[in-house]
């Protein structure tokens, strides 16, 4: 708690809030098995890196081209309809910056399953907004956020920031106090928004 | 002369983002054939306060009273599923008075952001005496809250873990009276409203939304029921006891906005039905489970989600095994159910936009976040 | 026929004008007259904060221990202490909170290990500048006075 970052006024330096372990432990995962990881394991074979459980939750890890058609497939075949939500975490110290985290829930077996994929800075994944209307907004989210640029999107603007905003907030290396300073002078009137 | 006479190009109409109708700060931007509604577009952000990073620069505990503002007329459900998460990150579970206590409020919050929405809802097509009792049962559901943790509207009732507050004394006799008088409230509503014929030729066959569509758009709660699909997370995957409670799903066929207005109607006596269930269950016992004062969850991730009043609300918070969550990001049921504004408002009249952006129940404070 | 005919005579209308005089009668008044009439807040409510002192001998009951400040998610609560040579005990000097960022989430009073701080049941915050938000050690110890107007 004494490492709190707080929204004082004074401007700080942007301390990483997070002090990272020496030898990062890892999640306690356990392999998931199944019908469906053997299906999955079977039709996509090397693209699936992992596919585990956490806490009774699965996931799987997949290579970044291979999302696209595990979604479709995973809609089509396995009956996992209602895509759920699209998120993305940020891990600055990586190579492959970002987790892209796609959540899955199927109506028929009512069951959940994470789709992840680590990407680097500057990867266009490709938009799901053809199986899952619901990918638009989601991904615009994610765009938004991180300044993850799906391709294939077919309206990839700004959703909840202005959209001549620059910066992504989301991104760990953006301190919590830190903002636009021109566009808050351009479009407020004011010196700075703290 | 006659060229601009009979010019039939398309008006683009800005709705919002005052207008009284879209329940805050919501922008449509309509293109109009005439009074035809041939696309609209939102605009949202104006309540943008970036709560998924003030979540990465907080502890676990702090960040809890800012989820109620999120939801802010449904605060108590927003507290139970970021606590359900953190509880599971944890692998810790509350005790059963504390569960029982947990679906007794979350169910007066049901009802509570039902009564707003009906309120609201009936205010926008034209009927404006709901509103006014609604607003009146309301105030019985805020002053439970009120006595028992001190706050109405942002409430922060649930503690990582458990509960905070024991329960006050009388607080069985409270919800039991709120449910013996509330049924006969409803039916009070119902005959104000659903026979009367302006609310019915307002509200059939506006904003139809089929199954299929739900699905494709992620459209949760009451707007999924209302196309016949009987799915409920309460049902589906219990959390907080909710598998031992009797209680049905009420769903409709039509998927219209006049079949929202019954299911939404219906679910408020199903929360009752569960209430009375709930208030005798409630036993003796520890309101908080062993938790650390300290609360570092083990390196993980987790997401966990509830059904809230306007649908599936969900937490996938990711944890460095640091006191600060390091991500947490929020699923929230308005924002997802908003994309379905589009399909719904097309080729509707200029007036049923009002009754459509009612009958999908934002609260832009969980659309912005 | 019944149904056309109910239309025809707009009982549908009647019916929820019914309702509506029903809820006429004085006896169903639900609206408070604030403020000429003040109304009773629950005994838990978390409004303006307090710092209780000792009713025996006028001494605050805070032993400066700082765990309110760091509960507080919006880091509002500064707390002021020094250290007394005699006692070796340390003690408050100032307590300011600065009440126009409070959202009032009580866990301060959680933290609190001597029920000094304590949300009270005042709810009237409102002053005329910024800065009369920011409450210091005196106005925490003897509460607010918001003017009372007569009616």
């Amino acid at each position: 708690m004494a490492d709190e970052q707080t929204p004082d006024a004074k401007p700080k330096p942007a301390a990483p809030a997070h002090a990272a372990p020496k030898a990062p432990p890892t999640m306690a995962a356990v392999p998931w098995d199944g019908e469906l990881p053997g299906r999955l394991k079977e039709r996509f074979g090397e693209q699936i890196n992992t596919a585990a459980s956490y806490l009774g939750q699965n996931f799987l890890v997949v290579k970044p081209e291979a999302v696209f058609d595990l979604i479709e497939y995973l809609k089509l075949e396995a009956g996992f309809d209602y895509l759920v939500d699209i998120t993305a975490v940020d891990y600055p110290k990586r190579e492959l910056r970002f987790d892209l985290v796609y959540i899955l829930y199927s109506f028929e077996r009512n069951e959940r399953v994470r789709v992840k994929t680590e990407i680097p800075d500057g990867y266009r994944p490709r938009s799901v907004v053809d199986i899952h209307l619901t990918a638009n907004w989601l991904e615009r989210e994610v765009f938004d956020m991180f300044g993850i640029s799906f391709d294939g999107h077919p309206d990839l603007r700004r959703i909840l920031m202005p959209e001549d905003w620059t910066g992504y907030p989301l991104r760990k290396d953006y301190s919590i106090i830190q903002m636009d300073n021109r566009w808050v002078q351009e479009n407020l009137g004011i010196e700075s928004g703290q | 002369m006659a060229e601009t006479f009979l010019d039939s190009s398309e008006l683009v109409l800005n709705m919002g983002p005052q207008h009284p109708s879209t329940h805050g700060v919501l922008r449509v931007v309509l293109r109009l054939d005439g009074e035809k509604v041939m696309g609209t577009e939102c605009i949202i952000g104006y309540l943008h306060r970036g709560v998924e990073k003030i979540a990465e620069n907080r502890t676990y505990q702090m960040f809890a009273p800012y989820v109620d503002r999120m939801d802010y007329v449904a605060a108590v459900s927003n507290g139970l599923g970021y606590c359900l998460a953190v509880e599971k990150l944890l692998n810790v579970e509350a005790p059963p008075r504390a569960q029982t206590v947990r679906v007794a409020l979350t169910e007066l919050n049901r009802i509570a952001s039902h009564l707003i929405w009906l309120g609201t809802h009936a205010l926008d097509i034209g009927a404006i005496t709901p509103l006014f009792y609604t607003m009146r049962e309301r105030e019985e559901i805020l002053n439970i809250f009120e006595k028992y943790c001190g706050a109405r509207l942002t409430t922060h009732a649930f503690r990582i873990g458990g509960l905070q507050y024991e329960l006050y004394d009388g607080f069985e006799q409270d919800v039991s009276a709120f449910c013996d008088m509330f049924p006969a409230r409803i039916d009070e509503y119902e005959e104000l409203l659903s026979g009367n014929r302006i609310w019915v030729d307002r509200l059939t066959n506006i904003g139809v939304l089929n199954a299929a569509q739900c699905k494709q758009y992620g459209v949760t709660g009451p707007l999924l029921r209302a196309a016949g699909v009987r799915w409920d997370l309460r049902k589906a995957q219990p959390y907080s006891g909710y598998e031992n409670y009797d209680f049905e799903i009420p769903i409709r066929e039509n998927g219209d906005t006049y079949d929202r207005y019954i299911v939404r109607m219906q679910e408020m006596r199903q929360s009752v039905r569960i209430l009375r269930q709930a208030i005798k269950r409630i036993e003796p016992g520890p309101i908080m489970a062993k938790v650390p004062k300290v609360i570092k969850p083990p390196v993980g991730e987790a997401y966990v989600s509830i059904e809230a009043p306007k649908g599936e609300l969900g937490y996938y918070i990711v944890s460095d095994g640091s006191t600060q969550p390091y991500r947490v990001r929020v699923r929230p049921p308005s924002f997802v159910n908003l994309q379905a504004l589009e399909p719904m408002a097309k080729g509707a009249l200029v007036a049923d936009i009002v009754a459509i952006i009612g009958t999908i129940d934002i609260v832009l404070g969980e659309v912005d976040r | 026929m019944r149904k056309f005919l109910k239309r025809l005579l707009f009982l549908d209308l009647i019916e929820g004008l019914v309702v509506t005089f029903r809820s006429q009668h004085p006896k169903h008044i639900y609206t408070e007259q604030y403020p000429a009439q003040s109304p009773k807040v629950a005994e838990r409510y978390r409004g303006a904060p307090r710092l209780n002192i000792n009713p025996e001998n006028g001494e605050t009951l805070c032993i400066a221990c700082n765990l309110c400040a760091l509960a507080c998610p919006e880091a509002l609560i500064v707390v002021g202490s020094e250290r007394n040579e005699q006692t070796r005990r340390k003690e408050l000097t100032t307590f300011t909170y600065d009440t126009s960022r409070c959202m009032f989430c009580g866990l301060c009073e959680d933290a609190c290990p001597v029920d000094a701080l304590e949300l009270t049941q005042d709810f009237e915050l409102a002053t005329y500048t910024r800065e009369g938000q920011i409450w210091d050690r005196q106005m925490l110890e003897e509460g607010p006075r918001p003017k009372q107007y007569k009616f």
